[in-house]
């Protein structure tokens, strides 16, 4: 009987900063490549693709690329137009060598982020963004998605060995990317939901566990434990002060 | 003192935003926006509202003569290439003020300003020269006479609106902010009153006390029944679509409204504004559809009628069994009647500018159900089911972004109109739940989201 | 995401282990627990850190309460080959695992190590409260 395993495509594995960046090929990203470019390009720019293309894990580990050489690259997420006041603290707070990461760009509306744009340059203070167009930016790095890169972002979940080619097929990863125009977070969701059809237990009975496709049970217990790792991957970041 | 770093060290290489330097930028922008509240607030009041108060309180009243009329012209450039001309009709009049006789020129209301010259000429065609009337000086400026006074209510409304609104933003979201600032996240969650009345959405929803992450149930309790204990209320979309259709319906055609008698009036007056024209097509158009949806919403919720719900108890236990009463009001015949309780579990994901929340329904159970049952004007149908809750039932739960909720749903498909389904939530506890004085409480307790652990 | 080290990290390991067997327990239960530590090489644990939490996995974001949380800070307490602890704490009365379809609530157990120069390791211990059986397949999409 296989070992069960908890959704591998739960948010908690899947989010940004969860994934390694990978290219459009589905090969880990060169991430020093991509710092050497935003040097060249003033330290200032954009790293653009449509919606769930991978920008936000990419923007994570750039930032943290850069702290590994000393840099600070404080990080600012934005949500909607009433965290701009977010970006212009961190403009104001930056030193001259740090790089300020900002998710989600076009939050800032064209007026404002213009403004925040030109405080900036003034300032001297660098600005690696995401966005879903250039929005005035020279672009460090285009998100593009293919069915190859899926299937690598899928073999780096946990256990992965033990549900791929059982509970998840390669047919399964395919029709998610088709069903979902290559938008790669909700082919995740697709694939989470396929993984739950499939380990949904057909009894229910108290104590029953999931089932994988030959029907065997197992009991319900048996979730995946991360016992042997540094801060282990999608754990929850805490703040030791 | 030593301020707060920007960023926050994280476990390892990933670094967020510092929350007190989030609170702080929340704290600013709230603040400019209360400001500005205040300053165009204060404007309005001082050029508008203040002038005409006085007029009606402090202003004396005399006796003057019409000595002339005439029209006192304003024009103002109308980009791209042309200049609008306004017209107030004023009269000289004589009156004496505190002993002393002056001839002054009288200061209308805003109201009587027109761009049309002849609108204007016809507004002094009921005064005479040489009649006398009642009018009334500024005692600290006797050189300033009005004919008429009386409040412009909609000037009163317009200086209060748009700057009582961003007081209100700015003035809520700064006192947000200020009481979030220097508390952790588990001083802030125990602040509870004031803050959540603020913004409710940025709170953890309230636990049951010694229940964690069982949302509480008084919203559910304080209402009782006519036939069983408590009455449930209804959480059901169709009352916010007629609202929300009813608002949009009104303000969009008072706009419409306010085009039109423009360009009605410019058209009596011989000129045409084309832009204006074109504009109002689309602008009726969507006022008629929005008229239209507002009406079938209200005949369809006049058809099918009120749904009414009670309970026998709640919260809810698992393995339990519960009355319920059922009454369904409206006009004609509903082919199909049902009951059912169902268990849906929702999930919100935030991401940039992408925020996904999906609901499922994730186990249903049928409690009654009828067919052609027949509604007739001012009786309703009425029947009573039972609900037995499974033993190993889950309780309700509910965190920052996941929940597990039960509900009683009662869909019914009335003849010639869609379907309709209502849901009434109904909280369940874990099973040993007896009253809130004999739940222990927890050694600690916290609801917050995966970014964040406690800190000692 | 560690700071660099001038000689190979180590690569400790935590055998945790519950007083109940199949880690079943009920609300209202006393959770007690075990712990050993090996592997640390001779690397100093500045800190270690004891929490019991519940957490929510599925599509949603990733929520979690806190229940329990100690810190030991006492450097007599940490020797530096292997180490045991112990802690317990009663449980509350909710939230009651749940394996749900698009929503899941987990308990577990989580020991974390603080090593000189920033570096720290953590080792969850997922357990149930409650017997919840998991949930089916949906029977409509809302």
């Amino acid at each position: 009987m296989p070992t069960m395993v908890s959704n591998p495509f739960s948010t908690r594995y899947t989010r940004p900063g969860s994934i390694a960046p990978l290219d459009a090929a589905g090969r880990p990203v060169d991430v020093g490549a991509l710092l050497d470019r935003l040097q060249r390009l003033g330290g200032t720019a954009a790293i653009v693709g449509p919606h769930g293309s991978g920008k936000s894990t990419l923007l994570t580990h750039l930032a943290a690329a850069l702290e590994q050489h000393g840099r600070r690259a404080p990080r600012v997420r934005l949500h909607s137009y009433a965290d701009a006041p977010m970006v212009w603290m961190a403009i104001r707070q930056a030193g001259p060598d740090d790089t300020i990461c900002i998710d989600s760009w076009e939050c800032t509306g064209w007026l404002v982020g213009g403004l925040l744009r030109m405080v900036a340059r003034a300032t001297g203070r660098r600005l690696l963004v995401t966005s879903h167009r250039a929005v005035g930016f020279p672009v460090l790095a285009r998100c593009t998605t293919t069915p190859v890169l899926l299937h690598s972002i899928v073999e780096s979940l946990p256990n992965h060995g033990v549900w791929f080619g059982s509970l998840i097929r390669v047919a399964d990863i395919r029709e998610a990317f088709a069903n979902h125009g290559g938008n790669l977070r909700e082919s995740l969701y697709e694939l989470y939901d396929r993984f739950e059809a499939v380990t949904s237990p057909i009894q229910g009975l108290s104590g029953d566990g999931p089932v994988d496709r030959t029907g065997h049970a197992g009991p319900r217990s048996i979730i995946h434990e991360h016992a042997d790792g540094f801060s282990y991957r999608g754990a929850p970041e805490r703040n030791l002060g | 003192m030593r301020l707060p770093r920007f960023y926050a060290k994280k476990r390892g290489h990933r670094r967020t935003g510092s929350r007190e330097w989030g609170v702080v930028g929340d704290g600013v922008f709230h603040a400019t926006l209360l400001l500005a509240g205040l300053c165009f607030g204060g404007l309005l009041v001082s050029g508008v509202a203040a002038p005409e108060w006085r007029i009606n309180h402090e202003f004396r009243e005399t006796t003057g003569t019409i000595l002339a009329k005439g029209l006192a012209k304003t024009t103002m450039a109308d980009p791209p290439a042309t200049v609008i001309t306004h017209w107030r009709p004023c009269l000289l009049v004589r009156y004496s003020a505190n002993g002393v006789v002056h001839e002054s020129w009288s200061q209308g209301p805003t109201a009587t300003t027109t761009s049309d010259r002849e609108v204007a000429l016809r507004r002094l065609a009921g005064w005479t020269l040489g009649d006398e009337t009642v009018c009334w000086y500024d005692p600290e400026a006797p050189k300033t006479v009005v004919l008429q006074r009386g409040y412009n209510w909609w000037l009163w409304l317009l200086s209060l609106l748009l700057p009582g609104a961003l007081v209100l933003i700015g003035g809520t979201g700064l006192v947000r902010a200020l009481r979030a600032w220097g508390k952790s996240e588990e001083h802030r969650a125990a602040s509870a009153g004031i803050t959540e009345l603020l913004d409710p959405l940025a709170q953890p929803t309230l636990a049951a006390p010694g229940y964690p992450a069982v949302p509480a149930c008084d919203d559910l309790v304080n209402s009782p029944g006519t036939v069983l204990r408590y009455r449930l209320p209804i959480e059901s979309p169709e009352s916010w679509t007629l609202v929300g259709f009813g608002l949009f319906a009104l303000l969009w055609n008072a706009v419409v409204v306010v085009l039109a008698v423009g360009a009605g009036l410019d058209l009596l007056g011989g000129r045409i504004d084309w832009w204006l024209f074109a504009l109002l097509v689309p602008f009726v158009g969507v006022g008629i559809a929005g008229v239209t949806l507002f009406i079938r919403s209200l005949v369809f919720a006049t058809a099918v009628g009120p749904t009414q719900l009670e309970i026998s108890d709640h919260p809810l236990l698992p393995g339990g069994r519960y009355d319920v009463f059922l009454a369904q009001g409206g006009t004609g015949t509903f082919q199909t009647l049902t009951l059912s309780l169902e268990l849906e579990e929702q999930a919100t994901f935030r991401q940039g500018t992408d925020t996904r929340t999906e609901q499922l329904v994730v186990w249903n159970q049928p409690v009654a159900a009828f067919h052609d049952v027949g509604a007739a004007p001012h009786s309703r149908f009425e029947t009573r089911a039972i609900v037995d809750l499974p033993a190993d039932a889950m309780h309700s739960f509910t965190s920052a972004h996941n929940a597990v909720r039960w509900r009683l749903v009662v869909r019914g498909s009335p003849e010639r109109w869609p379907e309709f389904c209502r849901t009434f939530p109904v909280v369940v506890f874990p099973r040993g739940f007896a009253s809130p004085e004999s739940a222990s409480p927890p050694a600690v307790v916290r609801v917050r989201t995966a970014s964040e652990e406690v800190s000692p | 995401m560690t700071s660099a080290l001038d000689r190979e990290p180590s690569k400790p390991r935590i055998e945790l282990q519950f007083d109940r067997p199949h880690r079943q327990h009920e609300p209202r239960d006393q959770l007690a627990v075990r712990y050993r530590i090996e592997g640390c090489d001779g690397e100093h644990i500045r800190a270690i850190e004891h929490s019991v939490l519940w957490y929510t996995e599925g599509k949603g974001e990733e929520d979690l309460g806190v229940h329990f949380f100690q810190r030991i800070t006492d450097r007599t307490m940490m020797p530096p080959t292997a180490i045991t602890g112990a802690f317990s704490t009663p449980l509350p009365q909710s939230p009651l695992s749940y394996e749900g379809v698009i929503v899941k609530v987990r308990w577990c157990v989580r020991v974390r190590l603080f090593f000189d120069g920033s570096r720290d390791f953590v080792s969850e211990h997922v357990f149930d409260v409650g017997q919840i059986p998991p949930a089916r397949m949906p029977v409509a999409r809302a």
